[in-house]
């Protein structure tokens, strides 16, 4: 198989170097030795794993050069640029942003195990109907709070519309922030009919005021650790990763009603001039020691399914049938497809 | 110093190709002359002096300095000195790189600068300020400082646009003193634009009075004075009874005419005011359907005149001056 | 008597004035001052009141690679765009000013025109036009666009400087016999260079602290550091933003400071 991808990309650079020649400012392929895989990725900690460990290794492997981006805003950089030429040849984001990216035709709809051997092994919910591309991670959107400000421990979505938590809850400016727009399809499922019921999500929603909003889900995380709020919509990892040096009375609840699932999807570009390499990418993002190696830096769930994690990961994290069995995923096409109509609505309630 | 004579040959300027500023205009400077162009702002004094420094150049004529015919001369190849009454002093150097700044430009050496800066400087009374900046400088001081830079470069013609306008009546008058002096001293042929008629009356050798970018008369101070050619002349120089009975309009300065008991009159009147101006009073006196000016001396024992006073008014014949229509 | 004279009433418009003054001075400096808190605050939250003083986001900052690249490559560009936009915008200021071209007003407000556009889609626009030329996102790319927003500032403070400035002073110098070059070099440059370099370190800052411009056209390892803090508050909002932005507004301020001193924009306030 190396022999005829190495065939391949041969034959791709050969097809580049010729279609280069035809058009002008086209010499830096012509000189390119070693090819660039351009990506996005996170920043943090996320960020640090990457660059110290994970993109030398890739490099060496694939004797190439990895350009990763980690300044946002990506989506709308990758719409700038061309689409035989994209900017990006993997794309990594949540999920609301790849549905938003698939539609302008930005993304390839579908990551399969024919491109990715590794996605053979994933949980259902990595290449779900809810995902293009392929998630590689997901985190449990769920309420943190604080242990030690006499409230009683929630056990359900419901238990944030405690009256005595006025003006100590956490929210989030649901507009830009998609833990806030899962947090208002999680409303509409415990208050009304399903996911889909904005009108009674409107109303609970309502119901939550005073609430403190946020638009980064890291300033979420330091207010609940400097205690400013006492509970809060967060994800998993948003509380775990604090344990430690500065452990403060916080904890995570995975509300009975299920939890949303915040994925860390990847893609890649239709026009990638190193579609291979793109691939190979992901394929390698999906490999169990790089998903452990992550997973436990960070604290996301892995989505393969071989990912042994060390006990203290295992007990938090969806690293087993029943508990990625409480994972409620969002449909994005259908809430990007309302987005302006909800951010209307949902800024004249909070705005009070 | 060398001085130099100016002609200005029939120089006529318009701006933006509709205002005339400057109509025609043929003057003589002689060498070492202190002549005034005098006029009202607008009448093309300062067009014609900045025509002669060569910030202008005219639509048509010429201009010739010391016999040479400049009107091409670039500015800075001229050799003249100016003063503005803006001063125009370099605000980022000191008192002694203003004055020095000519001589830079003409490449004198530097120790030769450093002399005759210093001679300049003693020149206008201003030696020790050499290390202060324009801005820490009194008004006239100032001013001096500009009329050091100015005469420092030893120019054939120092040119001097309105410079003591900016200055309060006292300081202007011993400005209008030494300037006058300097001007003696150095024999530098001086043009000094100015709207002042005393001013011009008591510094020039001649004047040109300029009306509407014409000159209407040429001629040292008494002529100019006694003997107005036209009747803006009269009007513009001090104060004029002008008597239109006549075929021609006739002028009367009102020291000429006397306050005598009526029965001795020409006229007889009635003081209407009475402006008293220290060494003199001037009177405005009703007689005969109009007002007469007339300006009484104060030599010995004064004979005050109030409002309502019956007067009489004589003069001389020979004192009255025909204009030209 | 002096006693009586000296004794002056309560002037209610002179307290109030001095209340507002002093309400204007808190509300531009308490911010700094949180900041201040936050970034000598051991944890990585902010604490009220704070648990202690501690230098470990100092050190967090000085130590990041990440952090120090983008630190110089700020100060690089934002010296390059000083140097670009005094040259460009000086020269511009002076054409405007005294070239007599038609549709001076028209040029202006062109020039003007970069202040008038949110600055994000300057951006976006350079960063499209980049792409399509086939250029890339190179630093002078970056230089170039941080001109462009910055060069305004200095045609400002020019022409305000050029509108002030009596010709008579370039006339007195001319008829010393300076040519015109040297009555540029002599009189004209060193007269508008404070209203010149006021705008250069408008431009430094401008450039200093830009960041909707930067956000398109910054590659990755290449961010300045405006784009650095923003990304790097998104994962790890800890007092290292706060201890960056202390550096940045301590340099700002050195910066000000020397060209202050080393021009002495003081000198010719009165022209």
């Amino acid at each position: 198989m190396g022999l005829i991808m190495i065939s391949r990309r041969k034959a791709l650079r050969a097809g580049a170097g010729l279609a280069a020649a035809a058009t002008i400012g086209a010499p830096a392929i012509l000189h390119a030795e070693t090819k660039t895989l351009k990506i996005t990725t996170w920043g943090g900690k996320w960020g640090d794993i990457m660059k110290d460990t994970l993109l030398p290794m890739f490099e060496k492997e694939h004797d190439c050069k990895v350009s990763a981006d980690q300044a946002f805003p990506f989506l709308p950089k990758l719409q700038a640029s061309s689409k035989n030429d994209p900017l990006y040849d993997v794309f990594h984001t949540n999920s609301n942003e790849q549905w938003s990216a698939v539609e302008q035709g930005l993304v390839l709809d579908k990551i399969t195990a024919k491109e990715v051997p590794n996605i053979a092994d994933v949980y259902p919910w990595a290449n779900s109907d809810k995902i293009v591309g392929v998630a590689i991670f997901t985190s449990a959107i769920g309420l943190g709070y604080r242990t030690d400000k006499g409230i009683t421990p929630p056990k359900s979505w419901k238990d944030l519309a405690d009256p005595k938590l006025a003006g100590a809850r956490g929210g989030y400016l649901i507009p830009v922030n998609s833990l806030g727009q899962c947090h208002l399809m999680m409303l509409g499922k415990v208050y009304g009919k399903g996911l889909q019921d904005l009108d009674a999500a409107y109303k609970a929603l309502e119901q939550l005021k005073p609430i403190k909003l946020v638009d980064f889900t890291g300033q979420m995380e330091k207010m609940l650790l400097s205690g400013e709020v006492s509970e809060g919509v967060i994800h998993d990892s948003g509380v775990y990763r604090y344990e430690g040096a500065n452990r403060q009375p916080v904890d995570f609840c995975s509300p009975t009603e299920g939890v949303m699932a915040l994925e860390q999807v990847l893609n890649v570009t239709p026009g990638s001039k190193v579609k291979e390499l793109a691939f190979a990418f992901v394929n390698f993002m999906l490999r169990p020691e790089v998903q452990k190696l992550l997973a436990e830096g960070v604290w996301y769930s892995p989505a393969n399914k071989k990912v042994k994690l060390d006990a203290k990961y295992d007990a938090k994290l969806l690293t087993t049938p029943e508990k990625v069995a409480t994972l409620i995923q969002p449909d994005w096409k259908w809430y990007n497809a309302r987005k302006d109509d909800i951010d209307a609505r949902v800024t004249k309630i909070l705005k009070g | 110093m060398t001085s130099a004579s100016i002609k200005l040959e029939s120089v006529t300027k318009s701006f933006d190709g509709k205002v005339v500023a400057v109509d025609g205009v043929t003057l003589e400077i002689k060498a070492g002359e202190f002549f005034s162009l005098l006029g009202p702002s607008g009448c093309g004094k300062t067009t014609s002096l900045r025509m002669i420094a060569g910030f202008e150049s005219p639509d048509s004529g010429r201009v010739h300095v010391g016999g040479q015919d400049i009107t091409d001369v670039p500015v800075h190849h001229r050799d003249m000195g100016m003063v503005f009454q803006s001063y125009a002093l370099f605000p980022h150097r000191t008192v002694a790189e203003n004055v020095a700044f000519g001589l830079r430009m003409r490449g004198v050496s530097r120790s030769e600068i450093d002399r005759r800066v210093a001679a300049a400087l003693a020149q206008v009374a201003l030696t020790g300020f050499e290390h202060r900046r324009p801005a820490q400088l009194s008004g006239g001081q100032q001013q001096r400082v500009a009329l050091a830079r100015a005469i420092v470069i030893e120019p054939r013609v120092l040119l001097c646009d309105e410079p003591l306008g900016a200055l309060d009546r006292k300081l202007r008058q011993q400005m209008q003193f030494e300037l006058k002096e300097l001007q003696q001293r150095l024999g530098v042929t001086l043009v000094f634009v100015t709207h002042d008629q005393e001013e011009a009356l008591a510094m020039s050798d001649r004047i040109a009075v300029m009306n509407r970018g014409k000159v209407e008369q040429v001629g040292s101070p008494t002529e100019i004075y006694e003997r107005p050619r036209t009747r803006f002349v009269a009007d513009f120089i001090g104060e004029i009874n002008l008597l239109d009975d006549g075929s021609k309009p006739r002028a009367l300065r009102p020291e000429k005419i006397r306050l005598v008991p009526t029965a001795q009159a020409r006229l007889a009147g009635t003081v209407e005011t009475a402006n008293f101006l220290g060494g003199a009073t001037l009177y405005r006196v009703s007689a005969g359907g109009r007002t007469y000016l007339a300006r009484e001396t104060h030599s010995g024992e004064r004979s005050p005149r109030a409002a309502g006073d019956a007067v009489g008014l004589a003069w001389n014949d020979t004192d009255i001056v025909t204009l030209e229509s | 008597m002096s006693a009586a004279v000296n004794k002056k009433p309560f002037d209610l418009g002179r307290t109030a004035y001095l209340g507002l003054n002093l309400v204007l001075l808190a509300f531009l400096l308490v911010p700094i001052a949180i900041v201040l808190v936050f970034a000598l605050n051991p944890t990585p939250y902010i604490s009220f009141p704070p648990v202690g003083v501690s230098l470990r986001w100092f050190v967090k900052f000085f130590e990041g690679g990440d952090f120090m690249r983008a630190l110089w490559l700020s100060l690089w560009v934002a010296a390059c765009v000083l140097v670009l936009s005094v040259v460009i915008g000086g020269a511009c200021a002076l054409a405007l000013a005294r070239g007599n071209l038609p549709g001076r007003a028209f040029l202006t407000a062109f020039f003007m025109s970069p202040l008038m556009l949110p600055a994000i889609l300057t951006g976006l626009a350079l960063f499209q036009a980049y792409l399509l030329a086939g250029i890339g996102r190179p630093v002078w790319g970056l230089i170039m666009a941080h001109t462009l927003v910055a060069v305004p500032y200095v045609l400002r403070t020019t022409l305000a400087v050029l509108h002030n400035f009596d010709r008579r002073i370039e006339e007195a110098a001319s008829v010393l016999g300076a040519s015109p070059t040297r009555v540029f070099f002599e009189v004209t440059l060193p007269l508008i260079r404070p209203g010149v370099f006021a705008g250069g370190v408008f431009a430094f800052i401008v450039s200093f602290d830009q960041f909707p411009v930067s956000l398109f056209l910054v590659v990755p390892k290449g961010e300045t550091l405006p784009v650095v803090l923003f990304n790097y508050m998104k994962f790890d909002l800890d007092g290292a933003i706060a201890a960056a932005s202390m550096v940045s507004i301590l340099l700002a301020l050195a910066v000000v400071v020397a060209l202050e001193r080393l021009i002495g924009l003081k000198a010719y306030v009165k022209l």
